[in-house]
């Protein structure tokens, strides 16, 4: 368990040092770009549409209950989906694709051996496949987690014109009262830091990845699970460093 | 399509949501059709930038922002504010927004929002020019008013406690005296039913008429003759002694006595 803290510590150093280490393979980073956003958006969008919609009606199911009143709750609903509901669970998603696909592609080079190759060839295996997902996923958490949020939003805002009878100008108004521009900055800067320990979770667990299609899959699994348990813990911590900013 | 295309439409299309959700919420203004307004305080209850502004509860505007200034006077009083609130109002409801106006910071809502009021002004009165700096009305504060509360029923515990049996005699006092004008007003009704007393009343009344009419005829015109001459009288009975007067009465063979 140590070396492996060791292991991750020392890896993530050389990772964010060989960050501004040019050459930068811009067409791979492109590409992995494209995986991590425009591949990922329809699932995303689909399931945060879906968790925006539950929110507020069950942010308006315990209001009444409570104090039977529910017109708070465009106003709550909003700030929740914002400063945290969008962003994690676009990140939570983003792990399961992404991460689970980089954690197996880099654990399938490594058991046939193309790591190896490539550092035969003096390639630094880090420079050519960990610093373009990082990148990739950095950029595309901030873009994800930016039209999650929005998307989010828009659907409570549906739900709560076409089931608790509120219109899009009172929950516009009632959003203005609670939200603020820096609750999606906040949230942008949240996505793009889960968007950084994506691929480096699953890019150490995929370069450690023993032989065999199992040790491929252990790899994946791993990648999952650290990944989102590490999103989670760091969810926390940026919550907490951003409170002191409101 | 080529992965930088789509990239670049995507990141497009975060650029413009971001605008959009900035121009949602009030950041940004770029068609702003507002007049902004200085408002000064002493004590400014809680409200925060971007607290509503209304005028005659219609929302025209918001706090743009608060600042502290410990030097400021106002212009025409020369009065120590400490406190500048710039707010914006809307160009469609400046007109109503005049020199007679007060700024009052109201609560709303279940949650107590804070919120600017102006009340609008009279057509007499000019309309505030952009920028003028404007007195606003302190509101009040609720813990002073909740502490000077207890220090009031405190004293009045205090009262009740040192002076409990002279407040029971009073209030005693207070009780008899109620009855015995309760007892005066039943007195009073049961007299005014009595025949008796219609009698009395209905002959005061002819003494009265009577009186008025004698008051009239004296001041009809043979009256004020009459008492003209008998003034007239009197004066030139006024330096005759007692003596003189006696002698013109013996001659006249009046006898009286006199002085």
């Amino acid at each position: 368990m140590t070396a492996t803290l060791s292991d991750f510590f020392v890896y993530s150093t050389r990772t964010f040092k060989a960050l501004f280490q040019p050459p930068f393979r811009s067409k791979d980073t492109f590409q992995q770009l494209e995986f991590v956003t425009w591949q990922s958006l329809p699932v995303i969008v689909f399931c945060v549409s879906f968790a925006a919609m539950v929110t507020i009606m069950e942010s308006s199911f315990h209001m009444k209950l409570m104090v039977q009143n529910d017109s708070l709750v465009p106003g709550f609903a909003s700030l929740l989906i914002l400063r945290e509901l969008g962003v994690v669970v676009s990140s939570l998603l983003l792990t399961s694709r992404v991460g689970a696909g980089l954690a197996a592609e880099v654990g399938s080079m490594q058991v046939t051996e193309q790591v190896d190759a490539l550092r035969m060839l003096g390639i630094d295996p880090i420079r050519f496949l960990v610093i373009p997902r990082l990148i990739a996923c950095t950029v595309g958490g901030v873009i994800l987690s930016l039209i999650a949020n929005l998307v989010c939003l828009y659907c409570a805002m549906l739900i709560s014109e076409l089931k608790l009878g509120y219109s899009s100008g009172s929950f516009l108004t009632g959003m203005r009262a609670f939200v603020s521009y820096k609750d999606l900055v906040f949230a942008m800067i949240k996505g793009g830091c889960f968007g950084t320990v994506i691929p480096i979770v699953s890019c150490f667990f995929g370069l450690r990845c023993e032989s065999g299609a199992e040790g491929v899959g252990k790899a994946t699994t791993n990648s999952v699970v650290v990944a989102s348990v590490a999103i989670i813990v760091m969810d926390f911590v940026l919550t907490y460093i951003f409170s002191h900013f409101y | 399509m080529r992965p930088q295309t789509k990239v670049g439409l995507l990141f497009l299309l975060s650029v413009v949501l971001m605008v959009a959700f900035a121009f949602a919420l009030g950041v940004l203004q770029p068609f702003s059709n507002s007049n902004e307004l200085k408002v000064a305080y002493n004590f400014a209850g809680g409200i925060e930038v971007g607290s509503p502004v209304r005028v005659m509860g219609i929302k025209v505007g918001k706090v743009r922002s608060i600042q502290f200034e410990p030097q400021f006077k106002m212009p025409e009083s020369g009065e120590q504010v400490k406190l500048v609130i710039t707010i914006s109002v809307s160009k469609e409801a400046w007109p109503t927004v005049r020199k007679d106006s007060h700024f009052f910071i109201n609560l709303a809502g279940v949650i107590g929002e804070k919120f600017l009021e102006i009340s609008p002004g009279t057509l007499e009165n000019p309309e505030l020019t952009p920028g003028q700096v404007v007195r606003g009305e302190d509101p009040p504060r609720i813990d002073q008013l909740i502490s000077q509360s207890y220090a009031v029923a405190g004293k009045i515990l205090e009262f009740v406690n040192k002076n409990e049996g002279s407040l029971v005699d009073t209030i005693d006092t207070l009780n008899k005296l109620v009855l015995n004008f309760d007892k005066m007003l039943k007195q009073l009704d049961k007299t005014a039913k009595d025949p008796e007393v219609h009698k009395i009343v209905k002959n005061f009344n002819a003494i009265l008429d009577d009186g008025a009419f004698f008051t009239h005829e004296l001041r009809g015109p043979e009256a004020q003759k009459t008492i003209k001459l008998l003034n007239e009288l009197f004066h030139r009975l006024e330096p005759m002694d007692a003596k003189a007067i006696k002698k013109f009465l013996q001659e006249e063979g009046i006898r009286a006595r006199l002085f």
